[in-house]
């Protein structure tokens, strides 16, 4: 689907050409129908009241839950693009060899951070697995979400030392 | 020693104002300063959280909905959500305290904290904006938002659409058409702006549902505390943190009715609604009962309309 | 108090060290409570903020409003819109920066994120300025600061994340965005005029522009239909403003599908990007909260606004000493943690001065004009040297233009920003005339 030659996203400063790799690919796929499935619960929802005059009773949640896992979904791509928000002032007057150490200084409390995250998010996961804990209306269980939460941060924090391992 | 309290109700909510920074105020009081509470600017997370931040110690003291997460976790504090169960706050809170604590054990459900207070609001009633409901039929296809999983299982078992949403939402659903009605109390009826959107609004004996609510404090923060400034603290809370949380809604309710005037026609469920209601209600009751294991869930239920003097059979 | 300015005094360093701003804020805030409370209660803190900010959902606008930009940008959208709006300055000095800023602001009420904005049209406006011989400072100037327009004119992203924090009604913010976005468009107009009579050399004679073609205006029609598609859906009580976000894009897709203009690989990019940018922005928002969390915790916000409440200055004054310390703090901080951090301790303290002005006698009032303020000030810290994300943009897609270059062609519509701030400050009326 993809043409391995496109021009990486201009979006986000600082990006590179973003991995072309398998997991790469599957986790955009999976974000696009994620995004795609956002859309089509509030269309099912606002044309079904109008029309047929029957609204989607689970939108608000399932709303809720599209999102949070298309954010950790696509968390480990921007993190692999190097796509997060970075302060870019004078770095580039230090000598190469200072950047690349402060390039590995950022990469490792990057990926501290994002291991705590994992870790808690982990701990959440279980707790909410011993306790039952569900969706309001569709009782669906929140703790797949939050093991999902965790992978993604935990695969992000690996993204950001491969990227410092290479760059 | 200060603790810190995390709230996130709206600043100038009616309790916050007239329930939780007064009795913040007199936890200094009482211990004469050794003890003071720091009330955060805006809360520490989320407020589905608040429960698990006074356990972890995220805030020392925090207050909210037994209904927030829907888990195993607060079963028995389902005793104050149901139908027919007063209409004076001050007296169902109090009954609500005594009630869980006593027979229903609800410290074992409050686990990690210690227990200051339990409380509920006023009656809920059935605002809507189509029709005056006279019989259990004009409830049909009605698409209503209620709060919660009790609330919504009744209006189902009545033939309307119960929908979920935040409390904040309403008004925007309400005023698109969205949704129909709304269960809400008196207080809420202005709190989000709904008067002009809302035409008749239906009272049940005892409320149509009731949400539960609770204040506690990190246990182990607790456990420093000295003996006596615990006393001290204790004398102002359970039971007299009830009377005034209940005079903070009833107060609430009372400036709201009020203000709505006769912008919304208020009126009595019917005989025949309220006795449909009450089929639907026990049946729901029964069901709630049967998943208390040791606990009587059904005697508790009794006890507590005995002493909110609910006549239901 | 002195906690915090020393957790404010790392961040600040973590930052320029390159560190992420989202990872930056998260590592302080959260040192910064277990230093306070504990490491037990802060992971906890740290937990619920990374869980519970993905489930909140009026922020289902962040990825959808941005796809719907997408979208249309995939679709060449924005060549059309800067088509026709070089049929209309095309034959003056420095016309085609007037069309880019022009476009820029046409583009924005399709789109709801000014990054997207400057990123859409710079592809689109800067080759034809280059290939005129425009100098780049007022080329890319133009186009960095036209992108700002985006955040004001609705739908906006930031409009929305403000009603979240401030429980403002998001339809009103909405309205009260109109007309300041309108004023904002005409005075980077003024700008260029005033830049090209200044130093003529800045711009080329102008050029008589090409007739407008078929697509050019199917292009306008399509942004004019989705504008008025998503404000109806408002005002006409179908959707919420929440809702008008999935609307939108499902409303993008079908021009999108009906135009023609959007290959498979353009739509692939359009999800891929949207994706990539929501993590970005909901990694701030979670970096924002945690950092936000130790900062009421260590008491920043109560002692700042009792200083500034002790001083017993007037409610002007203070206004203009809050607009002050957001024009500092946007030289140094990103748009979006800017308003998370700020907008919490500001709003209270507004919403209680007494302006003394009929306007403003409703504190709703007041708050809706102070976002509108907010929203401004932010506008201006985009393109505010050392970190101006609008400008940091244009650099990525010009990557042999000096930063500097580009921050000295934004100074003519920094400046008009500048008036603009003064005008809405002065005329409540601006912002609250659309709301009623
Ligand atoms: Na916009
Ligand atoms: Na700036």
């Amino acid at each position: 689907m993809t043409h391995p030659d496109a021009p990486p996203p201009d979006m986000i400063p600082g990006r590179t050409p973003h991995v072309q790799a398998t997991w790469y690919r599957l986790l955009a796929a999976m974000a696009a129908l994620l995004i795609l499935s956002l859309i089509a619960v509030t269309c099912i929802d606002v044309v079904g009241r109008y029309l047929m005059n029957r609204p989607f009773g689970g939108a608000f949640e399932l709303t809720q839950m599209l999102l949070a896992a298309l954010v950790f979904v696509a968390l480990p791509l921007t993190t692999a693009d190097g796509g997060h928000v970075e302060v870019d002032l004078a770095l580039h007057l230090l000598p190469p060899a200072a950047q690349a150490a402060l390039g590995w200084f950022a990469g490792l409390v990057s990926a501290v951070v994002l291991g705590v995250f994992a870790w808690r998010l982990v701990l959440i996961g279980a707790a909410q697995l011993h306790e039952g804990t569900r969706s309001a209306s569709l009782a669906l269980p929140m703790a797949p979400l939050a093991f999902l939460a965790a992978a993604s941060c935990a695969v992000s924090a690996i993204a950001v030392l491969m990227r410092r391992g290479r760059t | 020693e200060e603790l810190i309290l995390s709230s996130w109700l709206p600043p100038r909510h009616p309790i916050v104002v007239n329930a939780i920074e007064p009795w913040a105020e007199e936890v200094a009081e009482v211990t004469e300063g050794r003890v003071t509470v720091r009330i955060m600017a805006r809360p520490l997370g989320t407020p589905p959280a608040h429960f698990d931040m006074a356990r972890d110690g995220v805030a020392d003291i925090t207050y909210g909905l037994h209904s927030f997460t829907e888990d195993d976790r607060f079963e028995r504090a389902k005793l104050g959500q149901f139908s027919f169960l007063g209409d004076d706050a001050v007296t169902n809170s109090q009954a609500y305290w005594d009630i869980y604590t006593g027979q229903l054990d609800a410290s074992a459900e409050h686990a990690g904290t210690r227990l200051l207070g339990l409380f509920m609001h006023g009656p809920g009633l059935l605002h809507n904006n189509q029709r005056k409901i006279e019989t259990p039929a004009d409830m049909a296809g009605m698409k209503i938002r209620v709060p919660g999983g009790y609330a919504g299982d009744l209006v189902a078992a009545l033939g309307a659409a119960p929908l979920f949403m935040s409390s904040p939402e309403v008004y925007e659903r309400l005023s698109r058409g969205v949704i129909d009605g709304v269960a809400f109390t008196y207080e809420a009826m202005t709190a989000f702006n709904l008067t002009d959107h809302i035409k008749y609004s239906m009272t049940v004996p005892g409320g149509i549902y009731n949400t539960t609510w609770f204040l506690v404090m990190n246990e182990g923060k607790w456990e420093g505390l000295s003996e006596a400034d615990r006393a001290a603290i204790d004398a102002i809370s359970g039971p007299a943190f009830a009377e005034r949380v209940g005079k903070a809604w009833n107060d609430a309710d009372i400036a709201a009715k009020e203000e709505v005037g006769d912008k919304v026609e208020f009126h009595e469920a019917s005989p025949e609604v309220v006795t449909a209601l009450r089929e639907a209600a026990s049946a729901l009751e029964a069901q709630w009962a049967e998943g208390l294991g040791e606990y009587d869930g059904l005697a508790a239920l009794a006890e507590f309309r005995k002493r909110t003097g609910v006549g239901i059979e | 108090m002195t906690l915090s300015l020393i957790a404010i005094a790392v961040l600040l360093l973590l930052m320029l060290a390159r560190v992420p701003i989202a990872f930056a804020m998260a590592l302080v805030g959260g040192v910064g409570f277990a230093i306070m409370r504990g490491w037990g209660p802060a992971g906890s803190m740290v937990g619920n903020a990374v869980f519970e900010t993905g489930l909140n959902y009026s922020l289902s606008v962040v990825p959808l409003f941005i796809f719907m930009g997408n979208v249309l940008a995939g679709s060449g959208i924005a060549q059309g819109l800067f088509a026709a709006a070089n049929r209309v300055f095309g034959k003056m000095r420095g016309g085609l920066a007037m069309a880019s800023v022009l476009s820029c602001g046409g583009f924005s009420a399709v789109s709801g994120s000014s990054l997207a904005t400057a990123a859409t049209m710079a592809k689109v406006a800067m080759p034809s300025m280059r290939a005129f011989g425009y100098a780049d400072s007022l080329a890319a100037g133009s186009i960095a600061a036209g992108g700002t327009l985006g955040i004001l004119i609705p739908p906006s992203v930031v409009l929305i994340i403000f009603g979240l924090l401030t429980e403002a009604d998001i339809g009103k913010l909405f309205l009260a965005g109109i007309l300041p976005g309108m004023l904002g468009i005409v005075g980077y107009l003024v700008a260029v005029l005033v830049a090209v009579r200044l130093n003529p050399g800045l711009a080329p004679q102008g050029v008589a522009a090409a007739p407008l073609t078929r697509s050019d205006a199917v292009s306008v029609a399509a942004v004019l239909a989705l504008f008025a598609f998503i404000m109806i859906g408002i005002y006409g009580g179908f959707f919420t403003p929440i809702e008008a976000a999935g609307m939108g894009a499902a409303f993008a897709l079908l021009i999108a599908a009906a135009t023609g203009g959007l290959s498979r690989l353009k739509l692939w990019r359009a999800f891929l990007d949207s994706a990539t940018a929501s993590a970005m922005i909901f990694v701030i928002i979670i970096g924002a909260e945690i950092f936000g969390n130790f900062i009421t915790f260590a008491g920043l916000p109560d002692t700042l606004a009792s200083v500034i409440g002790d001083m017993g200055l007037s409610p002007w004054l203070v206004l203009i000493l809050i607009v002050l310390v957001y024009m500092v703090l946007g030289c140094f901080l990103e748009s979006l943690s800017m308003i998370l951090l700020t907008v919490p301790v500001f709003y209270p303290l507004v919403m209680n001065l007494d302006f003394g002005l009929v306007s403003l006698q409703d504190p709703e009032a007041v708050l809706i004009w102070f976002a509108i303020i907010v929203v401004v000030v932010t506008e201006i810290s985009l393109i505010t040297p050392p970190v101006g994300m609008n400008v940091f943009v244009l650099r990525t897609v010009l990557p042999d233009v000096p930063l500097g270059t580009i921050f000295r062609g934004v100074v003519p519509f920094w400046i008009a920003d500048i008036v603009r701030l003064a005008i809405i400050i002065a005329l409540p009326v601006l912002s609250l005339y659309l709301v009623g």
